[in-house]
């Protein structure tokens, strides 16, 4: 089945989702084909490969990829098929490596792709040309402050694009650091669920449920920091905000700026001091790094795999209808005090760890959702909360209050455009579709 | 088996039943003031100052966690895990202030809803003499799955 035959208008619309587009395996195979395997997609950060040869195993939808700084320096990313008979070429997660070495019949490969060694090349009789048998390249690669993306499709529209409004919030998670860069090799937390991966990217940027969902690690926290935890409340000043392409984000700037006691309980800067301040007003100047301060890092989703909360880079991963794995890598400021750095690890291991006081909780509301979307005779999900309420704001984005449902409507919206091929739609498949429909 | 042995036995079953039976408060005054709890993650011998643990948490967090299972409200823990653990392989070395550094292997099932899943590690326990028992001033639990997904590590291991 093709998206010809999904009726992507019918199943979303401004204040409702059918829940069809949770349980379905052709949509769910669709996802993945204009989605994963054509769109940009977050691959990992240049924090994680500082060193020539340093890689990690990453995936582009389906697609095995290996993100790699080459002997030159040069960040790569190297689909993980052998040219001879698409065996994975690397095994282990993450590591240095000059060389990938197929073990099938060992055909070898430089970290930078180039095909360096043929077992046996003399019985191909001089017809193999290994300069044209490197491992191939994920056809288009970006970067933004170090994050990583790819796209499987050879055309399209640009990263710079694509991230549009996003980059600004970026911006914001990185500058946090006096030096502008993040180290980002302190480990990872793996989990997984039995539900749809759009469930993981709706509740990442829900102002709505923490205060439910999160009260029991809320009432520790208001116990230690002896504050009220207001921030999610219904009358909250904070905001919810919709930046375009599917980017969305909870934002806490005007709230923290009111309390005037810098970002609330997420453990971004926590430990910082005087000397801190002093450090980004070098970098930055006064004004930007108050700014920056006062933000505290963001909490955002790009569309469609990235988030970015607190201290964390988390990937989600669709691997089935029903099934997703989700990353969290923890991400460390480069030129702060020791402390201010094991303060973020802290306030992480504390709430998003397989233990924490956060994901897990989290994880058993998906776990719920999908069970219940299995009864289908009224298959309706409902994200009309604050419509009647949005606004535009003049940096062009929709804003909501805190708990209102405007992330999770700017995340619907664009996937309708990219289910119709509204966007990011080859310009050669464009025009074959116009013929198709002409026909 | 040394008088040491056998108590350290006792201590090291009697907490592995307050485990498995979710007996919050009780388990929790097996510790010292000045406890560390810490279930690394990815590898055995991380560094915490720069890397992500599952668990880190001196007395205070661990009473904040003890605090949180108990409010009713913490849904990962709704239902609750059911459990029971096999704790062997207990190795016993007397450290330089008097306290014993006790490693041990366990074997945890741990079911919840409808689901049934194996852990296993090694446990290593600083131990600190207390009238006829003990009490856990430093505890590391080696998971041999500490590098895989792990979705619900909210039950005490």
């Amino acid at each position: 089945m093709t998206s010809q035959s999904i009726d992507y208008d019918t199943l979303v619309s401004d204040d409702r989702v059918h829940g069809r587009v949770y349980l379905d395996r052709d949509i769910f195979e669709d996802e993945i084909a204009r989605i994963f395997h054509r769109g940009w997609v977050y691959v990992g950060h240049t924090g994680e490969i500082p060193e020539p040869g340093d890689y990690r195993l990453r995936k582009i939808g389906r697609a095995p990829v290996i993100m790699v700084r080459d002997d030159h320096g040069e960040v790569r990313l190297l689909l993980n098929r052998c040219r001879h008979r698409a065996a994975t070429v690397c095994q282990i997660a993450q590591g240095n490596a000059k060389f990938f070495r197929c073990a099938y019949h060992g055909w070898t490969y430089r970290n930078n792709g180039e095909l360096s060694a043929v077992t046996y090349q003399d019985g191909y009789g001089g017809a193999l040309r290994k300069e044209e048998l490197g491992l191939t390249n994920v056809p288009r690669m970006g970067t933004y402050r170090g994050f990583v993306f790819g796209s499987l499709a050879p055309d399209g529209i640009s990263l710079d694009e694509h991230l549009g409004a996003a980059k600004g919030q970026i911006d914001l998670f990185v500058d946090l650091s006096p030096e502008g860069e993040l180290d980002v090799r302190s480990g990872v937390n793996k989990y997984s669920y039995n539900g749809n991966w759009k469930l993981q990217i709706e509740n990442a940027i829900d102002g709505y449920h923490p205060n439910l969902v999160h009260q029991s690690t809320f009432e520790v926290i208001q116990k230690r920091i002896k504050t009220p935890m207001d921030v999610f409340n219904g009358n909250s000043i904070g905001e919810t905000r919709d930046l375009g392409n599917g980017h969305v984000m909870l934002d806490f700037r005007r709230y923290n700026r009111a309390a005037a006691r810098g970002p609330r309980v997420l453990p971004t800067i926590s430990g910082r001091g005087q000397d801190y301040r002093d450090a980004m007003v070098r970098r930055y100047g006064a004004e930007r790094a108050d700014e920056v301060i006062n933000a505290g890092g963001t909490h955002l989703l790009v569309f469609p795999n990235l988030i970015l909360i607190g201290v964390q880079i988390r990937v989600v991963q669709p691997v089935s209808t029903e099934y997703t794995e989700v990353y969290l890598y923890p991400t460390l400021l480069k030129g702060v005090a020791t402390e201010m750095n094991i303060a973020r690890l802290r306030g992480h291991d504390g709430f998003y760890g397989p233990a924490g006081g956060i994901a897990p909780d989290d994880i058993e509301m998906f776990a719920r959702v999908q069970e219940g979307l299995h009864a289908e005779v009224d298959p309706w999900l409902l994200f009309s909360r604050g419509l009647h309420r949005e606004g535009h704001d003049a940096d062009g984005s929709i804003v909501g209050q805190m708990t209102d449902e405007v992330p999770q409507r700017g995340i619907w919206s664009h996937w309708k455009k990219v289910m119709t091929g509204e966007t990011e739609l080859p310009h050669h498949e464009a025009d074959l579709r116009r013929v198709a429909a002409a026909d | 088996m040394s008088a040491d042995q056998s108590k350290v036995e006792s201590f090291l079953y009697r907490e592995a039943r307050l485990m498995d039976e979710n007996a919050y408060d009780e388990w929790l005054s097996l510790w010292t003031d000045d406890a560390l709890y810490w279930v690394p993650c990815n590898r055995d011998d991380s560094d915490p100052a720069r890397e992500i643990s599952a668990i880190y948490d001196d007395r205070a967090r661990l009473q904040g966690r003890i605090d949180r299972l108990k409010s009713g409200v913490a849904y990962a823990q709704d239902p609750k895990s059911r459990m029971r653990r096999l704790i062997s392989n207990i190795e016993i070395e007397k450290a330089d202030n008097g306290e014993l550094i006790v490693s041990s292997n366990f074997m945890l099932v741990e079911l919840r809803r409808s689901k049934q899943d194996l852990f296993a590690g090694r446990s290593i326990h600083r131990l600190r003499s207390e009238g006829d028992s003990f009490r856990i001033c430093h505890k590391k639990v080696l998971l041999v799955n500490n590098d895989e997904v792990i979705d619900n590590l909210t039950f005490l291991v």
